[in-house]
């Protein structure tokens, strides 16, 4: 079997990823990006156990997986509490306006 | 009963803790202060006869010594810090504690409402304890320190009306007069222990150890001579013998109680008490005999004939007083140690007597002049009385103490000269002569104060009983002190026995030869010292017998000088003072022989004007230059270090670092903008570099 589609895929959204991590403006769109980069790195982890441990009892790729969905799904929740909390004192979800803790 | 030496220390000390506690807050108190020093010489002097009478019930006494030992210098050289009590001290105690109580007590009513009377308590039983540290040392050196502490009390208490400043200059001359003497007493006492140390003792100001080396010989004369001269010095100006008693006379400008105690009865015989102590050592140079007899004899002579001419009470007195102390010294040098103490002793309460009495009529009538006294018989019965003891005593009148003390002079003074001295002879005859002119002013003072009509402007009425009390008490001694030494006294108990240390009872006098004088008789006053014809000498204890001879001269002698007073003085002031016109004569006694005059143009000028100025110069120019000049460079290397290190380098170093450290945090601060996406982007850069560079180090 060959690897390079999903890495291909993988390294593809990490890039898109990082990306919208860096240049977009919105809070909610930042923290999108950052969910792409963890499914990203999903995507490596089946790929890695399906290729050195085809058919194997032990599934430790996707066991990892799932907990990274379950702790990006947790970051998101604190996320979007920040970005709510952020709005409501603020009224935008610029991240370039929130810069309290410059010099 | 050892008990009672022990605490000797005690009655030194505690007239400075006293002088110290009415200075610290006598002002408080209801009495100003007084009652403390009433309390303290009273519990001194109630010691004193304890110590006296331990002292004296023993006969002859051991002396009683104690010493803390303080060897600063290491090569077994000692300074010692001691107490010595024998026969001469306890004496010395006895007389100083009692003038000094009832010069206490009478202040009280004296020094009423003057300004600074608590000072003037303080001073007084600092004046005390100084001389009683005097009195107590059992070294020289400790000796000297009494005797400056003396010097600087009686300073500060003449010039007690410092308001005047007729009274600073006579503070002034007596601190300088008595300093002059004092150069001299110090070199002694460094002449004498350097001697000392010669003899390999550690202790070289002992007295005790300097009197016992002196009598072994162990001395050099050169040392002898010289040392006992320079003290005597001391003396001289200490006790206002001539030509250094110039300050004397104008020491009574301090308080009349002053002047009872200190240029009477205790300070001016500090002198007599040091040659006394030192009595062992001077008796080996006839040289110096010779020297302390001439000087005593002119003292005595000539400054008794200055009380001729004096208007002032006072200074009639204290002529008398360097006419007495005269007396005194003239004894030492003719042999009679017992004599000149034992006349130191009488002469203290009577002389005290007679200076509370003047005092008395001076707070009645003030006026120290006699010209505004007179018939002061009446108003004042008491003062009158106890003085005319006190003038009896001092003119020793028969049965009076100052004629048993004068009278043992003279016999020292016959005894001397038995054994071929001059000076023996001077003091006997001259001794005579001035016991009529003693006799003569004080009948002069007592007829012009007493006799004749008022002619004060006062109303003269008696002083109170804290002034008259101590009068009687002091007239009651001034006839009871004389009784313990003469016929009357007893063989074993009397004073010459008291007084005589074993030093003075071994005393000889290597320049007499024994044997060509075919064992003649030597007088210490009472006590004969016999040379046997192999050239020992023996000590023949005992009380002086009537002299009926010298008995009847003094009678005449002294019947001759009230008779020729009364004539002069019997109705009061006479138109014409018979002493103030004999001419030339009064012109020279007036002028006091020129001594203040010489003094003043020889000695006062030259160094006021002269020496005053080079000093001021030399201190001006040259000493403050030389500071001024190493101030100034020490000033100005320290303004180029300000400059150069403080400033350029400490300071540019401080500061640069601060000023670095400012300007790149200034700089650094701009990384934390606070954007998150810069620190997301600066993370994924850093990550790139690192995976770039662990890769290229693969």
């Amino acid at each position: 079997m060959s690897l390079i589609g999903p890495l291909l895929l993988a390294t593809f959204l990490f890039c898109v990823g990082v990306y919208g991590l860096i240049a977009r403006r919105n809070a909610v769109l930042v923290l999108i990006s950052v969910e792409l980069m963890l499914v990203s790195v999903n995507i490596n982890l089946v790929a890695f156990q399906n290729l050195l441990f085809p058919g194997a009892e032990a599934v430790h790729g996707q066991m990892f997986a799932l907990f990274i969905i379950a702790v990006a799904a947790a970051e998101a929740g604190v996320g979007l509490a920040i970005i709510f909390n952020l709005f409501r004192n603020r009224a935008t979800v610029n991240v370039d306006d929130v810069d309290l803790m410059r010099w | 009963m050892e008990s009672l030496l022990e605490l000797a220390w005690v009655v030194t000390l505690l007239p400075l803790l006293s002088a110290a506690a009415i200075a610290a807050f006598g002002k408080q108190l209801p009495g100003k202060g007084s009652e403390l020093g009433i309390a303290a010489l009273a519990i001194t002097w109630l010691l004193s006869i304890g110590i006296a009478w331990q002292t004296f019930s023993a006969g002859t006494p051991e002396p009683f010594e104690r010493a803390f030992e303080w060897s600063p210098l290491g090569g077994g050289f000692i300074f010692e810090l001691g107490m010595l009590v024998d026969g001469l001290t306890a004496m010395m105690f006895l007389l100083v504690t009692t003038v000094s109580l009832m010069v206490h007590i009478y202040s009280r009513e004296y020094m009423k409402g003057e300004p600074r009377f608590t000072y003037f308590y303080a001073m007084l039983s600092l004046f005390t304890f100084s001389m009683l540290l005097l009195v107590i040392a059992n070294n020289t050196l400790l000796a000297v320190v009494g005797w400056e502490l003396v010097g600087l009390c009686s300073f500060l208490l003449i010039g007690f009306y410092w308001e005047d400043k007729s009274n600073q200059d006579a503070a002034n001359k007596a601190f300088l007069t008595t300093k002059f003497g004092d150069v001299g007493l110090i070199v002694g006492v460094i002449v004498l222990s350097a001697g000392m140390f010669g003899t390999g003792t550690s202790t070289p100001f002992n007295i005790q150890e300097t009197n016992a080396a002196a009598m072994a010989g162990e001395l050099s004369t050169g040392t002898i001579v010289l040392g006992m001269l320079l003290i005597f010095l001391g003396c001289v100006s200490k006790s206002g013998q001539m030509p250094l008693h110039v300050w004397l006379p104008d020491a009574m400008a301090g308080p009349t109680p002053v002047s009872a105690l200190i240029h009477a009865a205790t300070m001016v015989t500090a002198g007599i008490f040091l040659l006394a102590r030192l009595f062992p050592v001077l008796a080996q140079s006839a040289t110096v005999m010779a020297v302390i007899a001439i000087v005593g004899v002119i003292t005595l002579f000539f400054g008794g004939l200055l009380a001729l001419v004096q208007d002032d009470l006072k200074k009639v007195l204290a002529y008398s007083t360097v006419s007495q102390l005269g007396y005194m010294i003239a004894a030492i040098g003719v042999g009679g140690y017992t004599a000149s103490i034992f006349h130191l002793f009488t002469h203290g309460f009577f002389k005290a007597l007679l200076f509370l009495g003047a005092g008395s009529l001076i707070h009645a009538v003030h006026s120290n002049n006699m010209s505004d006294m007179g018939g002061m018989r009446k108003p004042m019965p008491h003062t009158f009385w106890t003085f005319i003891i006190g003038s009896l005593a001092l003119a020793g009148f028969p049965l009076t103490a100052g004629f048993f003390s004068k009278d043992e002079i003279l016999i020292a003074g016959d005894l001397w000269a038995g054994q071929g001295f001059m000076t023996g002879n001077l003091v006997y005859w001259v001794g005579l002569a001035a016991a009529f002119v003693t006799t003569f002013y004080m009948a002069r003072a007592c007829f012009l104060v007493f006799a004749g009509e008022n002619r004060s402007h006062h109303a003269p009425h008696e002083s109170g009983p804290q002034m008259v009390a101590p009068l009687m008490l002091l007239a009651v001694l001034s006839i009871a002190s004389g009784y313990l030494l003469s016929p009357f006294s007893s063989q074993e108990f009397n004073f010459e026995n008291w007084t005589a240390t074993p030093f003075v009872e071994d005393a000889t006098y290597p320049f007499i030869d024994a044997e060509a004088s075919g064992g003649g008789v030597l007088a210490a006053g009472g006590q004969s010292i016999m040379a046997a014809a192999d050239g020992e000498f023996t000590i023949l204890h005992g009380v002086p017998t009537w002299h009926f001879d010298l008995l009847a001269i003094v009678l005449v002698v002294f019947a001759a000088a009230v008779f020729l007073a009364y004539r002069f003085y019997g109705k009061g002031l006479p138109e014409r003072d018979p002493t103030l016109n004999m001419g030339a004569a009064t012109t020279v006694l007036v002028n006091k022989y020129g001594f203040d005059a010489f003094g003043y143009r020889y000695i006062v000028v030259p160094v006021r004007d002269t020496l005053a100025k080079w000093a001021t110069w030399s201190s001006n120019v040259v000493i403050d230059g030389m500071v001024a000049g190493a101030g100034r460079a020490t000033k100005n290397a320290a303004f180029a270090t300000y400059r150069v290190l403080d400033q350029r380098v400490i300071d540019g170093g401080v500061n640069g670092a601060a000023f670095s450290a400012a300007w790149w945090s200034d700089r650094l601060k701009r990384i934390q903008s606070g954007d998150v996406q810069r620190y997301a982007g600066a993370l994924v850069a850093g990550t790139i570099v690192l995976v770039l560079a662990i890769a290229a180090v693969r």
